[in-house]
């Protein structure tokens, strides 16, 4: 981080005074090398720090950085359908989402990835309680006992589970995993991370629910308000951060 | 230090308080709470034989009055007519110092302590109703008495008291948060298991346990993954269409190969194998190849003993230059070596033939009579 300590902002003068000394072909370049960078990065789904970008890709056209990051984001949206989300402000990270409407069946070609199955059930339970669910109520780990997934065990689809809830989807930011302070011993909550807030649509999770249960939507009257009263509930916008 | 209070029986709770320092201090100071009560659950699991049952004082004026190990020393003047009152205080002598008004204070809000407990317990269900404030109400009455505690007993009657209404606050909260339908995750793991496909096996005996019971599709998952996609706005994955290339030698290799094995079927080549000859040493090849000259030639005479083979024919393979020079040098062997003849026939055009004689030198210079040879060789002296 401490690129990123050193990387202060160009101001809108500087920016401008960068871009004259280069020619639009090498401003393209960058451009282009930064929408590689994330699209890879993007693979498994880890977001991008600022810092690294701007060491790795950017290096010496730093001085239009958000020129460069500009462009790349209307590359994203007018090209890939993309949206680049800005998901933690003070770190810097960002993710990129999809700009389409979520469809109503799963697309028939490409293959399903079964954890997102998973991450499904968790994120359910943890917005059905209300946001937050403590480890040590048991909650999370019974659930997925009971769907036959042991995280004691190594399962033959998605192997450590435990390291794979609490590790692997903390780093790409679907979930929080956090220490309650003044705990003793050590206890942690779940809740949805980042991610899950840019991503997840907290009214088509109700609506499974109803698909479920065989229930309204609105009979879990909390939730519904939840889903459906902010403007923001469900997705992140590109410059603030998202609302818990 | 643990100190464990069980009150009479018509008070529900049991409160245990773990402090790091001796009562003396609790008595002597004015309690402060947050030190007091670190309530942690170790405290509660670990029971100790330090747990007495409140008795009912004999004489005194105390009512009711719950009796701890922590108060033990203060009051040692009550010990003979206490039963059972187990030991061991660490209570120094400035808490017995007890005034006759102090003490109907003490009582005094021994006595409010307890009725806001059983006040909150026996209207639990009216407390609860989120349409009043009445808990709030109990927790500003308790702030007003708390500021005349002195004693750990009524500090410890504090605690319980919160205890108490931290518990019903938590009903109320989760109250609060399930007005309409309540979540039930057993239910949602049942539905969940159903629509990823569970088999279940047809029992009416295990319908209470049918979660031990049947067995997902391989596919589970992937159905949930699936109906996931519908509620994520994940971004597709960026791969290349074609998949990405192998750093590894390209097949072709193994074609040129075939191609190079091929030819050395026929019987007469273009290009020697140069690898066949750099295995061999270069005389062992040519050995071989004057054999098989020789052979040639012997079936040749075999088959037909009386017609002389024409030199030019037996040396010359028309389709390769570089294979009638070796012919030829391989048939100069031949001769040398005596095992086949040159000369000239009527045409006075050059044919070979076979000697029969091994052994051609010492014939050769008797039938010819060579005394000398003519070419000197260059070495030997002159006579």
């Amino acid at each position: 981080e401490d690129d990123d300590a050193t990387f202060t902002q160009p101001s809108t003068s500087q920016v401008q005074r960068g871009l004259e000394k280069l020619t639009p072909a090498q401003v393209d370049q960058k451009t282009a090398e930064v929408v590689q960078y994330f699209l890879v990065k993007d693979q498994k789904k880890m977001p991008v720090r600022r810092a690294d970008l701007v060491k790795h890709v950017v290096k010496d056209y730093r001085n239009i950085y958000p020129e460069i990051l500009k462009r790349a984001a209307r590359t994203f949206d007018q090209v890939f359908g993309l949206k680049l989300v800005e998901i933690d402000p003070k770190n810097k990270m960002y993710i990129l989402v999809n700009n389409l409407e979520t469809p109503d069946k799963a697309s028939p070609v490409s293959p399903s990835n079964p954890k997102m199955g998973l991450l499904l059930a968790i994120l359910s339970v943890i917005f059905m309680k209300g946001g937050v669910v403590r480890e040590s109520e048991y909650l999370i780990w019974n659930t997925l006992r009971k769907l036959r997934v042991d995280p004691g065990e190594k399962h033959e689809e998605f192997g450590d589970v435990r390291k794979m809830v609490t590790d692997e989807f903390v780093r790409q930011r679907y979930l929080e995993y956090v220490r309650i302070p003044h705990t003793e011993p050590i206890e942690h909550e779940f809740r949805w991370g980042q991610r899950a807030d840019a991503e997840v649509s907290k009214a088509k999770i109700l609506e499974f629910m109803g698909e479920l249960h065989e229930q309204d939507p609105k009979t879990w009257t909390q939730q519904y308000r939840q889903a459906h009263s902010l403007p923001n509930s469900s997705q992140a916008s590109t410059s603030s951060s998202s609302q818990r | 230090m643990c100190l464990w209070l069980n009150f009479e029986k018509n008070c529900v709770a049991t409160l245990g308080i773990c402090t790091n320092k001796t009562s003396s201090i609790l008595t002597t100071e004015a309690v402060n709470r947050p030190f007091l009560y670190p309530v942690s659950k170790t405290c509660f699991r670990s029971r100790t034989s330090a747990r007495v049952k409140m008795k009912r004082s004999k004489g005194g004026g105390d009512e009711e009055a719950p009796r701890h190990n922590g108060s033990a020393g203060r009051r040692k003047a009550d010990q003979q007519q206490s039963d059972g009152d187990e030991g061991g205080s660490d209570i120094g002598p400035a808490d017995l110092q007890d005034d006759d008004n102090d003490q109907g204070l003490r009582r005094e809000i021994r006595s409010k302590y307890r009725d806001l407990i059983s006040s909150v317990q026996q209207n639990r269900e009216d407390m609860l109703s989120p349409s009043n404030n009445k808990l709030t109400e109990v927790l500003e009455e308790a702030n007003k008495l708390f500021k005349d505690v002195r004693q750990a007993r009524e500090a410890a009657l504090d605690a319980q008291l919160l205890v108490v209404a931290t518990d019903l606050g938590k009903e109320k909260a989760s109250q609060l948060f399930s007005e309409g339908t309540a979540f039930d995750p057993t239910a949602f793991a049942e539905h969940l298991l159903s629509f990823m496909g569970l088999n279940r096996l047809e029992d009416d005996e295990d319908e209470q346990q049918n979660t031990a019971n049947g067995y997902l599709p391989q596919d589970a998952w992937h159905r949930l993954a699936r109906r996931a996609e519908c509620c994520f706005r994940t971004a597709p994955s960026f791969h290349y269409m074609m998949g990405s290339f192998y750093a590894e030698p390209p097949p072709p290799k193994q074609r040129i190969e075939r191609q190079r094995k091929a030819p050395s079927k026929e019987a007469k080549r273009i290009m020697p194998t140069q690898l066949k000859k750099m295995e061999e040493s270069q005389q062992e090849a040519t050995e071989k190849e004057v054999e098989r000259i020789l052979g040639y030639l012997k079936s040749y005479y075999q088959d037909d003993p009386t017609s002389p083979i024409s030199y030019y024919e037996f040396v010359i393979d028309p389709s390769s230059f570089s294979r009638t020079v070796e012919n030829i040098f391989h048939t100069s062997f031949l001769i040398r070596d005596g095992l086949a003849r040159m000369y000239l026939d009527e045409e006075k055009l050059p044919c070979i033939g076979e000697m029969i004689l091994l052994c051609p030198s010492q014939e050769l210079i008797d039938a010819f009579d060579i005394k000398d040879s003519i070419i000197r060789p260059p070495n030997t002296q002159n006579d």
